[in-house]
């Protein structure tokens, strides 16, 4: 449908000329002046924005992006959009080997189709903020952006495939499976050995920024013979390494069976197509068993004996005690963040950056990008809490999400606040890596990495023990939401299994939830239109509401990134 | 009672096995199959009735990583659930969507219908997504099993087989099995109790692979069909009731004699996820394949070896280590040990003097959709194995599409063979 | 001061041109009519890569 749509367009129609626009924009000037000119300085009320009137159907691109009032679009242009271009290119240049970005961008398919978008993820993402929203907001994903070139550019610099030997880089590098936290190689961070969570770029992040990618490596893994109804995520990964799409940047690689059997499986297809040392570090299932902690603990060691032998780099536990305690601040932060999200109307960031920057920074483990920017994040937010200020004031109802996410759709909230008034608050993922790591004594140390290891993301909330999932009962009370999102993950086996019990449980508690079908990363399965016309749907007929920006309700943006 | 619905199976028992035009069947009757067939028509079945009104308890499991052994200490037997003659599993799909293993969504079916409530209590793993999420279910409705006194315990089960998991196996078979059992049932767990239980799980256990055996023959004299139902009456009713029929179908096994001219055009191995039911075998062996070896979920291989007791170790400690190392499942994730499965397979296809594998998966099991693929490539390639590769559901309701799939394998093999015979390249 | 004027000209202009860009989304437009297809087809067309069901499948030893 939407491909034929694009066939019919006209060029003017593709670069989003609409015949009588100019016609009616100098009628909107004559009409009020006035009117005219104080949006043009404070931008439109939210319920005159029309945010769906800006978008080229199907393409999810802009006629043109939207006018926030002078001080906040001139912010997005200057500090927003120039600023991440220019400082994209500086984070290059300011790699190891930065010309390897452009031998990146050739070989690599994941690179090419997604670093160029960038912006048009900002774009989403942050449609309709305004003020501290929209800064903060902003300042995280400059963050994630600073990472993601930081993460690939390591890659390419030790990639075999462009030095065409093994070099001393190569040989201390670790790859270890995304779902695998970056904390657990601190002790050897200040012995120059570095850790690429292997499929967090070409895959994880990809998703986000443009969902067309992905869908390539999904179709090559089904080629093979691989039904089509396993985790999309781990379908997908094994679909990077079947297209041979993995840089050859590390000796060995750390594995894990987080989430999902599906990961448990993927590490079987990554064990062939590396074809190098692989250690299996899993984590119980049910992970808070006491009995279970002591095993927890021992494979951790276990993998610090393997990276040890692999890639030459000492154990040092001054090394673990610096990154350990970085992190500690930076997780304090974190719930300074949840308490002004849980108590106040102050929380300036939204619903998507917040889940995103989470879990961002909880893989990749601790990096000066996060404590800068969380400072800057820190006087903003002092900043709206001091002044009283109201960031999302168009909240009707304060909503939890919980499992797990459409990694093609993460800015589906970013849509809800706009069009219907649901504020995302908080969401599962968020919610994980929630322990302090004491660094007193080596065994403390270790107790705490086991626990902050088990509380990984999927293993504490959605497989892992029901008693975890329905967690989301006391966090809905804690964040004072009266709404649930329900991500409906059509392939995720943990969550598709408990299903009945969270309605069942709905019904009792007489708790207002949407569920949210998609299937991760594919936007194939279920659009991200089906996505709000499902919302839409239960905004209008369970609660019987009006929407804020109706010209948000029907829009077509299935060929978008 | 003959199940109506089950057409294929009521042909069974009147031996008109879709034989070939002018074949007949030449093997005797095997002692107690009529019996197991009727024993397997529900988990509620007469010894399992008879055990329970000897007032033993019943402890369900779903999984070889809950040690069959510690489930049959005197005063208890073990019952590895199925539910078969299985329709449409709708309740269960209220609970846990039409998108999860069929398997787990009909032992849930099963179990909102009544067809449980004999159980005194389910010893759980997590050891599959589907299947945990079942057994939670269990946890979680107390009105899901008409027992007041009905409770589930889980236990954790390690990814790896290497001397941290098997003690951490061991813990936890103490403290989440044994301990409870003594507590909440009042079961002897003491070393001399396990020792016992060992000894008699390894008499069902040698006497299983002794009836197993027969399928190594030149011409086996036990069809697949039949040695399921062997293997699954050990699995599902109690051993004390069971074993003495077990020993009268191996006696009269050896005096068995095989058809001069075999029934079947091939052997296959028959490798996979969860299966338990025998019907599914006897189709592969209908469309002219022998299942000579069973290595899947409630399969013999390779959990029919006995459990030996090493010295210096407790009973309890050759139990961890007995089922940790003997388990060839795709959860284990250590990179030697993802290899060698591939290798335990091509061995099996070697011992057993197999034509080739057939790879099964159950439909949206994770672990084996990737094993079953990899499996595919890497059996055919470096073994030189030929594989059939399908996905199943728990029900055999795709009956026609499975026995084109399996006439289609078999004849190919077929075909190669006789070009090997006559030298073709 | 002629030079500043200059700058400051070249600058305006500079400036305006990117918020042209900016505001009528030219460079989505030119991303995603003219780059993606282009690098798509590149992608789709790169050869030399290694055919995975190739590597071998050997045994390793228990790390």
């Amino acid at each position: 449908m939407a491909e034929e749509r694009m066939v019919k367009m006209s060029l003017a129609e593709k670069l989003g000329y609409r015949k009588g626009d100019l016609k009616n924009f100098v009628k909107y000037i004559a009409d009020d002046p006035k009117q005219a000119c104080k949006d043009f300085i404070y931008g439109k009320e939210h319920e005159r924005r029309n945010i769906g009137d800006l978008y080229i159907q199907p393409t999810g691109l802009y006629r043109h992006r939207e006018w926030r009032g002078l001080k906040d679009t001139l912010y997005y242009f200057n500090v927003i959009w120039c600023y991440n271009y220019g400082m994209m290119v500086a984070d290059i240049l300011s790699a190891e080997k930065p010309l390897r970005f452009f031998q990146g961008i050739w070989r690599y398919r994941w690179l090419g189709q997604t670093y160029i978008p960038v912006l048009h993820w900002f774009d989403r993402g942050l449609e309709g903020l305004r003020g501290p929203a929209l800064r903060a907001s902003a300042w995280h994903y400059r963050g994630m952006v600073h990472a993601t070139i930081e993460q690939f550019m390591r890659m390419f610099a030790r990639d075999i495939r462009f030095n065409g030997k093994e070099t001393e880089l190569w040989r201390k590098t670790v790859l270890h499976n995304e779902t695998v936290s970056g904390s657990i190689f601190y002790p050897f961070r200040d012995g120059g050995l570095v850790d690429i969570p292997l499929e967090m770029i070409p895959y994880f992040v990809t998703c986000h920024v443009n969902s067309n990618t992905v869908l390539h490596y999904i179709d090559a893994i089904q080629t093979l013979g691989l039904p089509a109804d396993p985790c999309p995520m781990c379908q997908a990964e094994a679909g990077v390494g079947i297209m041979d799409d993995y840089p050859d940047s590390a000796p060995c690689i750390v594995t894990s069976n987080e989430a999902c059997d599906a990961s448990v499986a993927t590490s079987i297809i990554q064990d062939w197509f590396l074809n190098r040392p692989l250690y299996a570090m899993p984590q119980p299932m049910r992970y808070d068993d006491p009995l279970v902690q002591k095993r927890c603990q021992e494979e951790i060691e276990g993998a610090w004996k393997f990276v040890e032998e692999q890639t030459g780099v000492p154990f040092s536990w001054e090394s673990f005690k610096k990154y350990a305690e970085l992190q500690n601040e930076q997780l304090y932060f974190e719930r300074e963040k949840w308490d002004v999200a849980a108590r106040t109307n102050n929380y300036p960031i939204n619903g998507v950056a917040q889940a995103l920057y989470r879990i961002y920074y909880s893989q990749y483990g601790w990096n000066e990008t996060w404590q800068l920017l969380d400072s800057r994040v820190r006087k903003i937010m002092e900043n709206c809490v001091a002044n009283q200020i109201d960031t999302f004031p168009k909240t009707r109802h304060r909503v939890i999400a919980w499992s797990c996410a459409p990694l093609y759709y993460s800015n589906w909230c970013t849509w809800a606040y706009n069009c219907w008034g649901l504020n995302v608050v908080i969401n599962m993922d968020s919610l994980m890596f929630d322990k302090d790591i004491r660094t007193d004594t080596y065994e403390h140390a270790l107790e705490d990495l086991g626990w902050y290891n088990e509380l990984a993301p999927m293993r504490a909330m959605a497989v892992g023990g029901h008693e975890h999932i329905f967690k989301l009962w006391d966090y809905m009370e804690q964040f004072n939401c009266d709404m649930v999102a329900m991500y409906d993950q059509l392939q995720c086996k943990g969550m598709q299994g408990i299903k009945g019990m969270f309605e069942d449980e709905f019904r009792r508690r007489g708790i207002h939830a949407f569920w949210l079908p998609h299937a991760l990363p594919d936007k194939r399965t279920v659009s991200r239109k089906e996505i709000r016309d499902g919302i839409s749907g239960y905004m209008i007929n369970v609660m019987h509401e009006e929407p804020l920006d109706p010209s948000l309700l029907d829009f077509d943006d299935d060929l978008t990134w | 009672m003959i199940p109506l619905h089950n057409w294929d199976c009521n042909c069974a028992r009147l031996g008109i096995l879709f034989l070939r035009k002018g074949e007949s069947i030449h093997m005797r009757d095997l002692k107690n199959m009529i019996k197991f067939e009727d024993l397997l028509l529900e988990a509620h079945n007469d010894l399992v009735r008879q055990a329970k009104e000897e007032g033993k308890k019943a402890l369900g499991y779903t999984c070889y990583f809950m040690p069959e052994v510690l489930l049959n200490l005197p005063g208890c037997f073990s019952v590895r659930l199925r539910a078969p003659r299985s329709a449409s599993p709708d309740m269960a799909t209220y609970y846990m969507s039409g998108r999860t293993c069929m398997y787990g969504r009909a032992l849930m079916e099963r179990a909102l219908e009544g067809g449980f409530n004999f159980l005194d209590a389910q010893l759980a793993t997590e050891t599959c997504t589907v299947t945990c999420r079942f057994q939670e279910h269990l946890q979680m409705m107390p009105e899901l099993i008409d027992n007041p006194d009905f409770f589930c315990e889980f236990t954790d089960v390690p990814f790896k087989k290497n001397d941290i998991s098997i003690q951490h196996y061991k813990d936890q078979l103490q403290d989440h099995v044994l301990d409870v059992l003594h507590d909440k049932l009042g079961i002897d767990i003491s070393d001399e109790a396990i020792r016992k239980a060992i000894e008699e799980q390894n008499e069902i256990n040698r006497v299983i692979r002794e009836i197993g055996e027969y399928r190594k023959l030149d011409n086996p004299t036990i069809t697949g069909f039949e040695f399921a139902l062997c293997q699954l009456v050990a699995l599902a009713c109690p051993h004390y009731l069971i074993l003495p029929m077990l020993k009268e179908t191996l006696e009269d096994l050896k005096t068995r004699e095989p058809d001069p001219k075999p029934d079947y055009r091939i052997k296959v191995v028959l490798a996979g996820s969860e299966n338990d039911d025998p019907y599914f075998v006897q189709l592969i062996e209908q469309c002219g394949a022998r299942v000579v070896a069973d290595r899947y979920c409630y399969g013999s291989l390779p959990g029919r070896d006995e459990i030996e007791i090493r010295e210096g170790e407790t009973a309890l400690d050759a139990v961890a280590r007995h089922y940790l190392e003997s388990s060839q499942c795709t959860r284990f994730m250590e990179q030697h040990v993802m290899r060698q499965r591939k290798e335990y397979l091509a061995n099996l296809v070697k011992e057993y003097k197999a034509d080739g594998i057939i790879i099964e998966q159950m439909k949206f099991c994770e672990y084996w959709s990737y094993e079953r693929m990899i499996d595919t490539f890497v059996l055919r390639r470096d073994y030189g194995i030929p594989v059939c590769s399908i996905e199943k559901e728990y029900t055999n309701n795709a009956v026609g599409q499975l026995r084109t799939r399996f006439q289609a394998f078999i004849e190919s093999v077929e075909l190669k063979k006789l070009q090997e015979e006559r030298g073709v390249g | 001061m002629k030079l500043i004027f200059k700058i400051i000209r070249i600058f305006a202009i500079v400036y305006a041109a990117l918020f042209a860009v900016f505001y009528f989304d030219l460079d989505g437009k030119l991303l995603y009519y003219v780059y993606e297809p282009a690098m798509c087809k590149h992608y789709d067309n790169i050869e030399g890569r290694r055919n995975i069901i190739d590597i071998p499948y050997e045994m390793k030893d228990e790390i």
